[in-house]
């Protein structure tokens, strides 16, 4: 029906043709280009010598690479738990007929995820500080002065102080999406249950819990996908340090390709982080696939 | 157990037993959102403090008030903080419409209009929400570098809007399948063009899906910072988080004057963000649900 009105051609691809050529030169040209880069010993200068793929074998082999990967999934997994745990605590919190000025409470707490990374980055380096830091004058204050450390400069603990920045600042985020998904649902099962004498431990397991499912895996991947990325919060706070106790791939890239020049390797690891970041949420997405089939299989 | 017991002797016990857990939930809430804004208090207040007071003392407040570092900030052009500031609101603002306008055209096409590799373009841009963006930051550079476009104002604008791209696309086509077609079509009955019928008729019924496009490319693209790192190198075209982990490497041990260039470069998100805070939260969490 809509044929009859349907414009020229001719129009059509006025209308699509800057798009469209913006969109592939900024993302599908750099992703062709990072390939044929990766095939190369290519030290940014105006020398390029064919490796083939060596440097994917080097790679294979990398341990900064591999480990740089590992404080991704890390990370990943300590804001699945940290964020989306702790936001569906507070939201069940939030929710109780009890709490008051509920719109204020959600417009403060949203607020750091709408402040840039680095900002937070730098904001939280100056809590860690060992002189001038929020953490050790309050271990100071409690009397706990033997608790007092160079926290952005300890091997063991580093990868736990920064995931807590990247905690703090999604919570609310989380906490608003859920919040949208519950008051989406019918007021009335939240009354009848608590007639029933439900409490509300068993309340928020047995029927917040089950209804919101689904947001919550949207959760899980909105999660996964963003902490595959991470980049700012730790550019800005330890630069991968001590070593590369905080390196994440993002970065690594970042140092192999423009501080140490090597642009032929870079672009093998740009290719790395495409693949890996690909499977994982690829096989977060099957896993919640396949768990929500199953439960609703009962 | 407890619930039972409450029943039979409802009164008192009752309204006290509330009392205390509504005491305890407002409580844990209060600590949770104060927590939130805290950093942002404690770096207002820490700002008006010289750095050796701020030394002695880094939690107190100010015993003298100075705005000294303020001035300093703003009276010094080696700071590049109003330039950084304009440099973001260009950034942003030019992406933003383009994201806005773009994504509007394709995502109607694409959702209205049958042509041969319309459901490849759609697939096409869709995958732009998989890809990794830092995987692209390296070639990025190189092409950017060989055709010449690397390090001028317009730089950061192209990468930003085929970012934003995919997700105003996929938002927009979701949008227009609960819109009837029959609007279009009585337009077309009355002569309109499809370039009027778009923009006359089409763009004003979009705009609440267009503004959630926009907030979430607002904050995109004010909050982005590697490919404006990797992009930029003329100190004149830096954006805000550029000139800040600059500055705040110069000053690394003068807490308060670095805090009061944060708080300065982030005066127009935080304005923007406290005075539509209602909008904003619903556009991001409609953005995020449905991407």
């Amino acid at each position: 029906m809509l044929n009859a009105i349907r414009p020229k051609n001719r129009v059509i691809f006025g209308y699509l043709f800057f798009p469209i050529l913006l969109y592939i030169f900024s993302v599908f040209v750099p992703l062709a280009a990072a390939a044929y880069y990766s095939l190369f010993e290519w030290k940014g200068g105006p020398k390029k010598t064919f490796i083939g793929i060596d440097n994917y074998l080097t790679l294979i082999k990398d341990s900064i690479f591999w480990q740089s990967f590992g404080h991704n999934v890390f990370l990943v997994a300590a804001c699945v738990v940290g964020q989306i745990g702790l936001a569906f605590v507070i939201v069940l919190v939030i929710n109780s007929r009890l709490v008051k000025c509920k719109g204020l409470h959600q417009t403060l707490s949203f607020f750091p995820s709408t402040i840039s990374a680095v900002y937070i980055g730098f904001i939280w380096m100056m809590v860690f500080d060992y002189k001038r830091g929020l953490i050790n004058w309050f271990l100071t204050f409690i009397g706990k002065e033997s608790a007092v450390k160079v926290w952005l400069n300890e091997p063991q603990t580093i990868m736990i102080v920064v995931a807590i920045p990247l905690i703090w600042q999604y919570i609310g985020y989380y906490m608003v999406i859920i919040l949208s998904a519950i008051s989406s649902v019918d007021k009335e099962i939240f009354e009848v249950s608590e007639i029933d004498g439900a409490n509300a431990i068993q309340r928020a397991i047995h029927i917040v819990f089950p209804l919101i499912k689904r947001t919550l895996l949207v959760c899980v991947t909105l999660c996964v996908a963003g902490n595959m990325k991470v980049f700012d919060h730790i550019y800005a706070m330890t630069l991968g340090g001590p070593g590369n106790e905080s390196n994440v791939m993002a970065l690594y890239s970042y140092q192999m390709s423009f501080q140490r020049s090597n642009m032929g390797y870079g672009s093998t690891i740009s290719i790395g982080i495409f693949i890996t970041s690909l499977l994982l949420i690829g096989g977060v997405q099957l896993l919640v696939k396949a768990y929500t089939k199953e439960s609703e299989d009962y | 157990m407890n619930d039972k017991l409450s029943h039979s002797g409802r009164a008192v016990g009752q309204t006290v037993k509330t009392g205390v857990l509504a005491a305890f939930l407002n409580t844990v809430l209060i600590i949770f959102s104060f927590s939130c804004i805290f950093p942002l208090i404690w770096m207002f207040y820490s700002s008006l403090k010289s750095v050796t007071e701020f030394n002695k003392d880094i939690i107190g407040f100010p015993t003298q008030i100075s705005v000294q570092n303020y001035i300093n900030l703003l009276t010094n052009s080696d700071y590049r903080i109003l330039p950084s500031i304009i440099n973001s609101v260009r950034t942003t603002v030019i992406s933003v419409i383009f994201v806005v306008v773009l994504g509007f055209i394709v995502g109607y096409i694409l959702s209205r209009i049958p042509f041969r590799g319309n459901r490849l373009l759609y697939v096409l841009f869709l995958m732009g929400m998989l890809i990794p963006i830092h995987s692209l930051l390296v070639p990025i550079y190189v092409i950017f570098k060989r055709v010449g476009i690397s390090d001028h104002w317009y730089t950061l604008i192209l990468p930003y809007v085929a970012f934003g791209l995919s997700l105003a696309i996929f938002l927009v086509d979701g949008f227009l399948k609960s819109i009837p077609t029959a609007l279009e079509e009585a337009a077309a009955i009355d002569g309109s063009s499809f370039t009027r019928t778009l923009f006359q008729i089409i763009f004003p019924i979009c705009k609440p899906i267009l503004t959630t496009v926009g907030i979430i490319t607002t904050f995109q693209c004010w909050n982005e910072f590697s490919f404006a790192l990797v992009l930029l190198k003329n100190p004149k075209l830096q954006t805000v988080s550029l000139a800040l982990t600059q500055f705040s490497g110069q000053f690394s041990t003068d807490y308060p004057r670095i805090m009061a260039g944060m708080l300065l470069t982030m005066l127009p998100i935080l304005i923007f963000y406290f005075v539509f805070s209602k909008q904003i939260i619903k556009g991001m969490v409609a953005g995020a649900v449905k991407g």
